[in-house]
């Protein structure tokens, strides 16, 4: 029972040739999910939440509520 | 491995991209854009050669065997032969066993060479009294 000869070239570059693109492959997918996952919505969220906000308004709400030291509520 | 990506320069790019069709990709060969490529059994002949010198130096035998383990390839049972007897000639047993652990390292996760190898030089080993790393138990960590 006598071994068969075993491919024994070109095995690293085999491998890198099927394992270097499914990086790039992979990385790119992980990015392109995290822009559409993550950032994108947080984008959305941001412009959402600042496309009526009124700084006065908040301003005033939280000069009552007494945090600034430069201007004390309306009342005192 | 890393040295083997970073090895992949724009002109050995160009060149695996172009040597895809062929399997046996140019190995130690520099990728001419004229000139042929050596071919396998050229390059074992060369090997085999190398290590044949009768008065090859310690020197010699260390500078080619770390030179053929760059390679992307495991070496053919007739240059690890050659490199077997040279290291008889200098009365180097420890650097004939090195071969044989070095070999099997090459191989990587390819189980299925390193006992082909073994099977082939056998009779080597036999004639010149080299034992195998696991024939010493020094294969176990």
């Amino acid at each position: 029972m006598s071994l068969p000869k075993p491919v024994m070239r070109g095995l690293l570059g085999k491998r890198l040739r099927f394992h270097i693109p499914l990086a790039f492959a992979f990385a790119l997918v992980a990015g392109g999910l995290i822009k559409y996952g993550v950032t994108e919505p947080r984008k959305r969220a941001y412009a959402e939440f600042y496309k009526n906000y009124d700084g006065v308004k908040e301003f005033n709400h939280m000069r009552e509520a007494g945090v600034f030291q430069s201007v004390r509520p309306s009342g005192e | 491995m890393f040295r083997a990506v970073l090895g992949l320069t724009s002109s050995g790019l160009r060149c695996v991209a172009k040597a895809r069709p062929s399997y046996s990709a140019p190995v130690a060969a520099r990728c001419y854009s004229h000139g042929k490529a050596e071919t396998d059994e050229e390059f074992d002949a060369r090997w085999v050669t190398y290590f044949s010198k009768p008065d090859i130096d310690a020197w010699e035998l260390k500078k080619g065997m770390n030179t053929l383990i760059g390679y992307d390839l495991v070496p053919e049972p007739k240059v690890l032969d050659s490199a077997l007897r040279a290291c008889r000639r200098l009365d180097d047993l420890a650097s004939a066993i090195r071969i044989l652990e070095a070999v099997k390292d090459k191989a990587g996760p390819h189980k299925d060479i390193y006992p082909y190898l073994i099977q082939e030089l056998t009779p080597t080993l036999a004639e010149l009294g080299i034992s195998t790393p696991e024939q010493l138990g020094i294969d176990k960590l």
